[in-house]
């Protein structure tokens, strides 16, 4: 594998094996350790220039080009750590005054330049360290030198060499002694250093076989810190003002920056640039930075450096809240000067870097407006114009590229949904969403997948902030932007294509929470939420029959409640009667077209409801308004409901209901009792109808009506009647175990009726009852159902047995009866 | 010296006056061992004593004795004539006896030495003393090396090197020496600019060659005509690749290595030239050089002392020299306005001059071949 043709410095390397790499690195540690002892041998001696030939020696395996850049680095880190030694010794005879005549030249006669320069430098920093005169020229005459060392890896060590020796001997004054230097001969020098480092790490880039392209890359990325330290020194000057970054500093490092044109290094710079300089600089120099994100390469993802800017700028403002800028501005965003247009300026520039850039992805684009969305947000949270200018603007891109629908987990579709969500999230208000215009043009660009999964975001938000939307408006608005869930779309996967079908689940989940959401639809003026409810109504009514299930029944309750706070403004709204009787036609209407789609039990449920409803608010016309809901009630249980289990459930509900009601007169009220006996008797299974009789008892005693003027009307021999149909039905019963369950149940209808004080019914009957069940007790096998029926009658009995015994208290006799 | 053991026989010792105070300088001798005698310049009287004394008691006859002050070239390969160029001769003593130890003054007034001291690989230049005492059968000689120094003042012209080099399509460079003309201490400043880069450098060296030639310089080839090469100095002015528009600074401290002034046709017998080689080696181990004149010159010991006051005080610093390129360095293609060198060039040599042919460089292979047949001596 190793290519004799192209013996680049670091191909060989990297080719032969790792132990190879050891193996040199190790003979090459051995030299330095031996050269480097006898080098402190001489210097103890005080024989320098035997110790400077060592040290020459031993920098000379610097000069080696089979290390990959990892082992180079500890090859260098060795012998740099050898270097302070000498450094020390001539700082040390510098000081004692003991100088070496000629030293600066003297080093400059080692024949080969890589030792040679790292010798210069050190000398050169003694020779700054005890004469600051000399700083200015030596600083340009060591930076100036190093150019001679044009091989990448062992440039960039040599020059990186440069930067650690200098780095506490950098003038940083403003103003200052000309020899000594001033702050702007350390920029000038750091710039160059960076300029020719950033150079030759560019350079590294295109040496060697292109089948190494990853691995050069992979050690570029490793040297990369090299480079950027120059910048950190930049940064680390304490007297480069705002004035001298603005003037010299940044367009130096932009200037190299974008002519290097190598879209390795322009990234990880302009992310240097953003991270080792603070935010005040960054703040007035947003134009310049941002014009040189434009001009990078193709490969450069100008999208993540521009996004690191803005969260760095917007965790400023965010941190500096509270500080505030030059007195006397008060209104001013804090932290960020008035005069900086922080949005604007990057609003434009981003629609330039995308003019620009006419390859970049369009889900870059989309980050990018991400990026400024948060920006506007968190620095600007007041402004939702910001906010929908980006949307506009991400609305318009979407346009210029054609693009029509985004499909769902795409990586546009993710990053559009990314932008939607942030809105959504900061705002904590949909109706603050509702503002921005141009949100809902850009949902349209989802797909089904996509516009469902931001529907469910967005009730979720609603729910979870308790969002009350308070105009037909806005519950229009907000109902448009969840259609994908209020009915079905155009573009959504039919059911017979080989779409998985949704799961059944997931979908009573979403649906659930449209029916949350309907709560949420709350008006402070009724006739509002009048106007609410029927605009929702509308839209929930062309969601087919899957879906009214869920969101026609809050409507319905939430009608009622309406009409019920109607009533609360009877002394206020002289109109309330008719308006209820308006709510409980929309009732009425809506909870037909739940019939229409084939529910019974839901609309036979909300009918009764509503009657009860009608009963307790009772306007104008109550009567037949509520006597309509029940014949409803009772055509539902006669066409739709014909499971036996569903029909005693059914008429069960109905008889408790209308047991409960007493707005009717008689003459309605009549023919009512009698269908639910009749209904009750006409239950298909026995057992069945024996309970339903039993039940319907119950009407004739407690029921209600306007004759009774909401007296119970107790009619003893009725219920007596129904109790009797009860026996008889239930000694039809073929199985006993049933029969006799029946006739525990009935007897404790007798006992209630006894006590509750129906004459009709005595204690023969009750001791014939009890009789008829011992009798057939025995009987029965032994089972969980007979020890349920016995536990049962024990506990009945016992019931008794604690009536007989406080009975002198109740004034209730049960004497005679026969336990 | 006697060589029958008989007869009188006697010691001769010359003491040159201010042998004290006077400079010394060290000066190769035939064999190449080093040797350290009194230095004197052009012009300089050379003056003495000259003690003779005897061996035992007793008289000694001579034909006279003399003095003289001798300066010759010696070719190594025509050992029989020595080319004396400078030839003064003092009597001591007219035809005699001495009867006891003598001690005679002497003196060579304003002597004219044209010539400096030099030894190299087929010749060699040297100042003698000798002192003889004719008689019938041996004379007793005694000789005293001198060394000479030739001086020159600081070059009325002293134009800067530079020159635009390459091989066509290959590699074009352009190439400045600060000068032409160097003093033995000097720096030599320059640097190299890449216009052109299309092969793969390793590393790119100056070397100092000297180029000795014996006989006649307009009677080239002729048998008794001899050519060495001896490179003086290798140094190193760059490693790795350059990129065209990359600029090389050069700087090489001339006061560390043995050499001569630069000596042109010494009374038609040798010359002494150097020359400074740019070798660039590129990593199939092909050479490529161009190879440039400078003359060396020797200057006088006081004019450099005031040069460098403070021997604490690195001299030659870049920023003193060239000038600091502010800001950060320019960056891809390098345009003509961007490169300082070039502008410099422009203006020095004319516009003319950028249209003018590039001269060519010499390449050679990578088996070493070529560059050896240039080098001989130095291997």
């Amino acid at each position: 594998m190793v290519s004799l043709f192209f013996s680049q410095p670091i191909t060989p390397a990297a080719m032969t094996g790792v132990e190879e790499q050891e193996k040199l690195l190790e003979d090459a540690v051995g030299v330095v350790k031996v050269q480097a002892f006898q080098m402190k041998h001489c210097l103890d001696k005080s024989k320098l220039m035997d110790a400077l030939k060592h040290a020459s020696t031993m920098l000379g395996e610097l000069r080696t080009s089979l290390l990959s850049p990892k082992s180079y680095y500890e090859l260098y880190m060795a012998i740099t750590d050898e270097l302070r030694h000498l450094e020390l010794y001539l700082l040390d005879e510098f000081q004692k005054g003991r100088k070496v005549t000629d030293l600066y030249e003297l080093v400059q006669y080692a024949g080969n330049i890589v030792p040679r320069l790292y010798l210069l430098i050190t000398v050169g920093l003694v020779y700054i360290k005890t004469n600051r005169y000399l700083k200015r020229d030596l600083l340009r005459d060591l930076v100036e030198m190093c150019r001679g060392v044009q091989h990448p890896l062992r440039g960039l060590f040599l020059r990186n060499y440069l930067l650690q020796c200098t780095r506490n001997v950098l003038p940083d004054v403003a103003d200052g002694d000309e020899q000594e230097g001033t702050v702007r001969d350390s920029i000038d020098f750091v710039l160059m250093n960076f300029a020719e480092m950033n150079k030759l790490w560019v350079r590294m880039q295109h040496q060697g076989h292109s089948r190494n392209r990853e691995r050069r890359e992979r050690e570029r990325e490793e040297l990369r810190i090299l480079v950027g330290t120059n910048l950190v020194r930049l940064s680390q000057l304490e007297t480069v003002t705002l004035d001298k970054y603005v003037k010299l500093v940044l367009p130096g490092i932009l200037e190299q920056v974008v002519s290097c044109r190598d879209a390795i290094a322009q990234e990880y710079l302009m992310e240097c640039i953003i991270q080792v300089f603070p935010d005040e600089f960054h703040l007035q120099t947003l134009n310049a930075f941002l014009k040189s994100c434009a001009e990078l390469q193709n490969g450069v993802n100008v999208k993540n450096i521009i996004i690191s800017l803005i969260d760095r700028l917007a965790a400023f403002s965010q941190r500096s809240d509270g500080v505030g800028g030059p007195p006397g501005s008060p209104n001013q965003v804090p932290g960020i000067p008035q005069d900086v247009k922080l949005f604007d300026v990057f609003s434009d520039q981003v629609a330039t870097i995308i003019q620009t850039r006419q390859n970049m992805p369009p889900e870059d684009i989309v980050s990018l407006q991400v990026a400024l969305i948060n920006l506007a947000h968190k620095c600007y949270p007041d402004r939702v114009d910001y906010v929908d200018k980006v949307l506009l603007t991400t609305l318009q891109i979407f346009q210029k590229l054609n693009i029509d629908k985004l499909e769902y987990n795409s990586a546009v579709s993710r990053e559009l949904s990314r932008l939607m969500k942030i809105p959504v999230d900061n705002y904590k208000n949909i109706l603050t969403v509702l503002k921005l215009k141009h949100f809902a043009p850009l949902l349209e660009y989802f797909d089904y997948e996509g516009r469902k999964l931001l529907a469910v975001y967005v009730i979720t938000n609603i729910l979870e902030n308790e969002t009350l939307i308070p105009t037909q408006e806005q519950v229009e608005a907000v109902l448009l932007m969840v259609s994908p869930l209020v009915q079905d779309q155009p573009d959504q996967p039919s059911i017979s294509s080989m779409v998985e079908p949704e799961d059944p689940e997931d979908f009573a989940e979403e649906q659930g929470l449209l029916g949350r959401l309907i709560h949420h639809f709350k008006s402070d003026t009724a006739d509002q939420q009048y106007m609410i409810l029927s605009a929702a109504r509308k839209h929930f009514s062309a969601g087919g029959s899957k879906r009214v299930k869920y969101t026609l029944p809050p409507i319905v309750f939430q009608a009622y409640q309406l009409a019920f706070t109607y009533k609360g403004l009877k002394d206020q709204d002289d109109m309330w009667q008719k308006k209820c009787q308006k709510i409980f036609q929309f009732c009425h209407a809506t909870i037909t077209a739940l019939m229409k789609a084939d529910f019974a039990e839901l609309p036979l449920r909300l009918f009764l409801q509503g009657a009860i409803a009608i009963g307790e608010i009772r306007f104008d016309n109550f009567e037949m308004v509520a006597y309509e809901f029940m014949s409803q009630a009772f055509s539902i249980y006669e066409d739709e409901i014909s499971d036996s289990k569903a029909q005693l459930a059914a008429i069960t509900l109905i008889i408790a209901t209308f047991e409960q009601m007493s707005c009717f007169s008689e003459e309605n009220a009549e023919p009512v009792r009698n269908q639910c006996a009749l209904y009750a008797s006409k239950l298909l299974r026995k057992p069945d109808q024996c309970r339903g009789v039993a039940t319907c008892s119950h009407i004739f005693w407690s029921g209600k009506s306007l004759a009774t003027a909401g007296k119970e009307m107790q009619d003893g021999n009725k219920v007596l009647d129904c109790l009797k149909k009860g026996i008889r039905i239930a000694s039809q019963c073929m199985d006993t175990s049933v029969q006799v369950q029946l006739f525990v149940e009935l007897l404790n209808h007798y006992i209630y009726f006894y006590e509750k004080g129906n004459t009709a019914v005595t204690v023969q009957i009750l001791n014939q009852v009890i009789a008829k069940i011992k009798e057939e007790l025995p009987n029965l096998e032994v089972s969980e159902e007979t020890e349920q029926i016995q536990k049962h009658l024990a506990n009945t009995v016992e019931h008794l047995r604690n009536r007989i015994e406080s009975s002198e208290s109740e004034g209730l006799s049960y004497q005679g009866i026969a336990l | 010296m006697s060589f029958f053991g008989f007869g009188q026989s006697a010691d001769i010792e010359i003491t040159l006056d201010g042998v004290d105070t006077r400079k010394t300088a060290d000066i190769k001798s035939e064999d190449g061992k080093k040797e350290r005698h009194l230095l004197y310049y052009d012009g300089e009287t050379v003056s003495g004593k000259i003690s003779i004394s005897l061996r035992k008691a007793g008289k000694l006859e001579h034909q006279g004795v003399k003095v003289e002050f001798i300066g010759q070239i010696e070719l190594y390969y025509d050992r029989g004539n020595h080319h004396e160029f400078t030839s003064l001769v003092k009597e001591l003593a007219r035809p005699g006896e001495l009867t006891h130890n003598t001690v005679y003054p002497f003196e060579f007034a304003n002597v004219e030495k044209p010539f400096e001291s030099y030894t190299g690989s087929n010749v060699r230049l040297r100042y003698f003393l000798r002192v003889t005492i004719v008689r019938r059968l041996s004379d007793i000689v005694k000789e005293l090396e001198l060394v000479v120094h030739t001086l020159s003042s600081y070059p009325d012209m002293n134009n800067p090197i530079k020159m635009e080099v390459g091989i066509e399509d290959c590699l074009h460079i352009e190439f400045e020496y600060n000068k032409s003309k160097y003093h033995l201490k000097d720096v030599i400043v320059g640097k190299i600019y890449f216009l052109l880069v299309r092969i793969k450098i390793k590393h790119m060296e100056i070397a100092i060659i000297k180029r000795e030639t014996t006989g006649s310089e307009y009677i080239f080839a002729g048998p008794h005509t001899f050519t060495e090469n001896e490179t003086i100095a290798k140094y190193e002015i760059m490693d790795g690749a350059p990129v065209r528009g990359e600029s090389i600074p050069i700087r090489v401290f001339l006061a560390g290595y043995d050499l001569t002034p630069t000596m042109r046709d010494i009374n038609k017998k040798f010359s002494v030239r150097y020359y400074l080689n740019l070798v660039l080696m590129d990593e199939e181990d092909r050479r490529y050089f161009k190879q440039q004149e400078i003359t060396l010159w020797r200057k006088g010991e006081k004019s450099r002392k005031s040069q460098t006051a403070s021997p604490h005080m690195p001299s030659h610093l870049v920023s003193a020299e060239t000038g600091f390129p502010q800001g950060a360095a320019q960056n891809g293609p390098p345009s003509i306005s961007s490169c300082p060198s070039q502008s410099v060039s422009s203006s020095i040599t004319g516009i003319e001059d950028i249209h003018a042919p590039i001269e060519g460089m010499t390449r050679e292979e990578g088996d070493g071949e070529g560059e050896k047949e240039i080098n001989t001596e130095s291997n």
